[in-house]
């Protein structure tokens, strides 16, 4: 089963999808998630989303979908019936070469497409390129009483850097070539 | 407890054989977990596996480290250029990685020996080892949440993964024993506070493997019986065989100035 993996990179930044992993449930997919993406600087705290819980729409496939009319029959299952929070995670740039889609906000509704249409009209501090709409209960996050063990060793385990490795220099040192 | 910052001679070197010793444990545990690397079941659990291999052999590099401050010693050194005899590692870490369950499992019984060994070195009077200690605990709890996990599925798992675990169990049990008897000069060394609680170790060990383990429907039997005195110089034919492929490069050129 394939699971979303988002990672917040600080307390005061969203949460941002960076890949996905494998897993057998929830707390599986987590700790993939940890090795996998957390192993370097920096993380302070990680969800992860099963793939097939996710109702994502692109531009492109909102003003389709709009001028034909189509009411969005992809979603997933919803789990009881009647209002809950949804999740709203946005891409708003393609300006870098690393562009992620990052948690806006949370908002209630009934449906999915309730919810980013809720969005979509509040949001308007940027371009939405890409949205996912994530209910509430399927956002698996890693534990904050956790984050010490799970998040902090990362911050010794720096890329070593081409200069940091000894050299010695041409003809130095070593036996003289017969 | 007052910080100690100058140790005795035989306390020193007590303390020297007891950190290469452990040292020795996390670098040919970690090798034996690489030896994974490439063979994982999926990706993310080879990627898994290879970070734990990592970090235990990063924890040897501390101990080896600590040593260092002590009598000059060189990690590499102690790693690549001494012979089988010179080592001080448990058959424990030494035997052959088997299969993904002797490997998980063995793995998760020496993640419980850290989760109660490393909390009462961080209370050290040694202040380096007390602070290497600290270092490693964060990130053994981790490792033991990812074990554990694992002992829970394979245990629970399917009938092959639960015969499995029990052979596994049972091929490492004794060894498992052996990894917790006391080394030669661990007395001086608990007298001199550098070892704090260390008798009350064995029976925490176990008793906290036997939680996860019957949590996990395994049941392993007996405790295993804790030798007196821990024999480490003992070279192993899986000891050999290791270092022989972990050393090799190293040892191609042994005039080497630099790697």
């Amino acid at each position: 089963m394939r699971w979303e993996v988002f990672k917040q990179d600080t307390p005061k930044k969203a949460h941002q999808a960076v890949g996905s992993v494998h897993g057998a449930d929830a707390e599986h997919a987590l700790l993939n998630a940890r090795h996998v993406f957390g192993r370097r600087p920096a993380a302070v705290s990680m969800w992860v989303v099963r793939a097939d819980r996710i109702y994502s729409r692109t531009a492109e496939e909102l003003a389709a979908e709009s001028s034909a009319g189509a009411d969005g029959t992809d979603t997933p299952p919803a789990t009881g019936t009647g209002p809950r929070t949804y999740l709203v995670f946005r891409k708003s740039s393609h300006r870098r070469s690393m562009t992620f889609v990052e948690h806006v906000g949370e908002v209630e509704a009934s449906h999915p497409r309730d919810a980013l249409v809720s969005a979509m009209s509040r949001s308007a501090d940027g371009e939405g390129l890409a949205w996912w709409v994530i209910e509430e209960g399927d956002v698996h996050r890693s534990d904050p009483d956790a984050a010490e063990s799970w998040f902090e060793p990362a911050l010794d385990k720096t890329y070593k850097q081409q200069s940091q490795y000894g050299t010695v220099a041409p003809g130095a040192g070593k036996r003289s070539a017969s | 407890m007052t910080p100690q910052t100058e140790l005795d001679a035989q306390v020193s070197q007590a303390l020297a054989y007891r950190l290469t010793a452990m040292g020795d444990d996390e670098l040919l545990l970690g090798h034996r977990n690489s030896e994974w690397t490439g063979h994982g079941p999926v990706l993310e659990e080879d990627i898994a596996l290879s970070n734990l291999a990592q970090d235990e052999i990063g924890h040897a590099v501390m101990w080896y480290g600590v040593r260092g401050e002590l009598d000059g010693s060189d990690a590499d050194d102690l790693a690549f250029r001494r012979d089988p005899a010179q080592f001080l590692s448990s058959t424990f870490v030494e035997l052959p990685r088997g299969d993904w369950a002797f490997t998980m499992l063995r793995q998760f019984l020496f993640d419980c020996y850290e989760a109660e060994s490393l909390p009462r070195l961080a209370r050290s009077a040694h202040r380096p080892l007390a602070d290497a200690a600290a270092k490693a605990q964060r990130e053994e709890l981790f490792h033991l949440r990812h074990t554990g996990l694992w002992v829970k599925r394979l245990g629970l798992g399917t009938d092959e993964s639960h015969h499995r675990s029990v052979a596994a169990l049972t091929a490492m049990w004794e060894a498992f024993g052996a990894l917790l008897a006391p080394l030669p000069g661990d007395e001086q060394l608990v007298g001199a506070g550098v070892l704090p609680d260390w008798s009350t170790l064995p029976a925490a060990v176990f008793a906290r493997v036997r939680a996860a383990l019957a949590a996990a429907d395994l049941d392993p039997g007996e405790d295993p019986v804790v030798p007196p005195l821990a024999q480490r110089n003992t070279v192993s034919e899986a000891r050999t065989e290791l270092l022989g492929t972990m050393q090799a490069v190293a040892r191609a050129d042994p005039e080497a100035v630099t790697w």
